[in-house]
């Protein structure tokens, strides 16, 4: 038997006020693998990332998560609420804007979901969220609020809250586009770590020497079309198409 | 003014305490709802509650107090001068309080509902445990202002005979003939009323400083 996608996107197209920002996008996520999606802003794959949860609703296509569709039910209506929240709940996100509870401290943000979603008792959902503290190295900072952190303390505590839910799939929405430069660095080596430790990932980014360093797949957007899908190896060496040749020496200028 | 007098003002004081007291927490919570149910854009009950607001915001008091007391017997209700001044109270603040819940609704972070359905919580927990709290903390001083308004507007309940801090004054000066010592008593009264919500919201203000991101 085939092994199920981790995330399977058939023919998806979507439209704003009647501009298509998505046009028969397909692509497949195998589980463990690392995904980057690039392309100029305005090519729909931020959009892309957010249909993966629903956040945005498609017109055509479909979605399966672990080989479930997600949005419709088995009875072709739209999901309920709670349906949809159990599909998302596997399904964890990174946003650019960090997007953190500022009501909570950092310890309480990581551990919300866990007992209010999943039913974690406080104590296993604080021992959970300790150990993903250590690994985004935060632990310090469990009891501070989320107004006195760096951007990229932000975005660890972020990335370990999503962590805490044990998804299935890690989504990213340019995690480190609101980041000071000398705080990229700090983000990206925990999302680094992460693909080393075999997790499903599709990621929406700017930073090209990273994309090339952690992807099994690159895909590229233009004007909501996949024009180029390849190994970052061939993808940034020998691009097929003259779209991505201009975007690559634009955005990572070669040595 | 001798002890039966400030007996009086005290009768009068808890009077509008637990008049105010009942009609502002009742205020609070439905306010809540009607904010709700507007946010909700529901056909119908969206209209009927937009009408209620702009008319219960645009009746004098007295004038409020004065209709629920005179229409609630035609329409077979049988209720006591205080219970009618209390639902004038709380249809008048009400009102207000669901224009303050409402606008904190509007303003609230769109990127925190996003990060909370992302991570699988349904709406109403989304609700109940990412924008209650903020919202509740970032309302307070709209909420105790118009709880303070709502105190010193509460002699409006007078015209229908309830005898509260205000309304105890005349009673006191019309056996001494002295008005000023028990209207300057009842001020503090009122201040010290009032400077018990001022409290309340300095309390509050200090929390909310902690949502400033």
């Amino acid at each position: 038997m085939p092994e199920t996608a981790a995330v399977s996107i058939r023919k998806l197209s979507k439209s704003f006020d009647g501009t298509e920002v998505l046009r028969d996008v397909s692509l497949e996520v195998k589980p463990g693998e690392v995904v980057s999606i690039l392309g100029s802003s305005g090519s729909g794959k931020s959009t892309l990332l957010r249909c993966i949860n629903w956040l945005e609703q498609p017109d055509r296509g479909d979605i399966h998560i672990d080989g479930d569709r997600i949005g419709v039910s088995d009875s072709g209506k739209a999901m309920s609420r709670r349906e949809l929240a159990s599909m998302r709940a596997r399904l964890g996100m990174v946003f650019q804007g960090f997007n953190l509870w500022p009501h909570l401290s950092v310890v309480r943000n990581v551990t919300e979901a866990p007992i209010h979603v999943l039913g974690l008792s406080k104590a296993q959902a604080e021992e959970r969220a300790m150990a993903l503290l250590e690994k985004v190295g935060m632990v310090e900072k469990r009891d501070d609020y989320p107004y006195t952190l760096s951007g990229g303390q932000k975005q660890r505590v972020a990335i370990a809250r999503a962590l805490a839910m044990q998804p299935k799939v890690m989504l990213f929405d340019e995690p480190t586009s609101a980041l000071d430069p000398e705080l990229v660095g700090e983000v990206l080596g925990v999302i680094k770590d992460l693909s080393k430790e075999g997790y499903t990932m599709v990621l929406v980014t700017h930073e090209m020497e990273f994309a090339r360093a952690v992807s099994d797949q690159v895909v590229f957007l233009d004007k909501g079309i996949i024009i180029e899908k390849s190994h970052p190896s061939e993808f940034f060496v020998n691009p097929k198409t003259d779209r991505v040749r201009r975007f690559l020496e634009l955005e990572a200028p070669v040595v | 003014m001798d002890s039966s007098a400030w007996g009086l003002l005290a009768y009068g004081a808890w009077t509008t305490a637990w008049i105010s007291g009942i009609s502002i927490a009742i205020g609070v919570i439905l306010g809540l709802f009607v904010a709700l149910l507007r946010v909700a854009r529901i056909p119908v009950v969206h209209q009927v509650l937009g009408t209620y607001i702009s008319l219960a915001r645009a009746t004098p008091l007295v004038t409020l107090v004065l209709f629920i007391f005179l229409t609630a017997p035609t329409m077979g209700l049988d209720i006591n001068r205080n219970v009618a001044g209390i639902i004038a109270l709380t249809l008048n603040t009400t009102a207000f309080n669901a224009e303050i819940w409402r606008s904190a609704f509007n303003n609230f972070s769109n990127e925190q509902r996003e990060a909370a359905l992302a991570i699988g919580m349904t709406p109403w927990v989304y609700f109940r445990r990412i924008m209650l709290p903020q919202i509740t903390i970032t309302s307070l001083p709209g909420l105790v202002n118009e709880m303070s308004f709502l105190i010193k507007g509460s002699p409006a309940v007078a015209v229908i005979g309830v005898v509260d801090l205000a309304r105890v004054t005349n009673r006191i000066s019309a056996v001494t003939y002295e008005p000023l010592p028990p209207i300057l008593a009842a001020a503090a009264m009122y201040m010290v009323l009032i400077s018990l919500l001022v409290w309340l919201q300095r309390l509050a203000e200090r929390k909310a400083n902690r949502l400033a991101v």
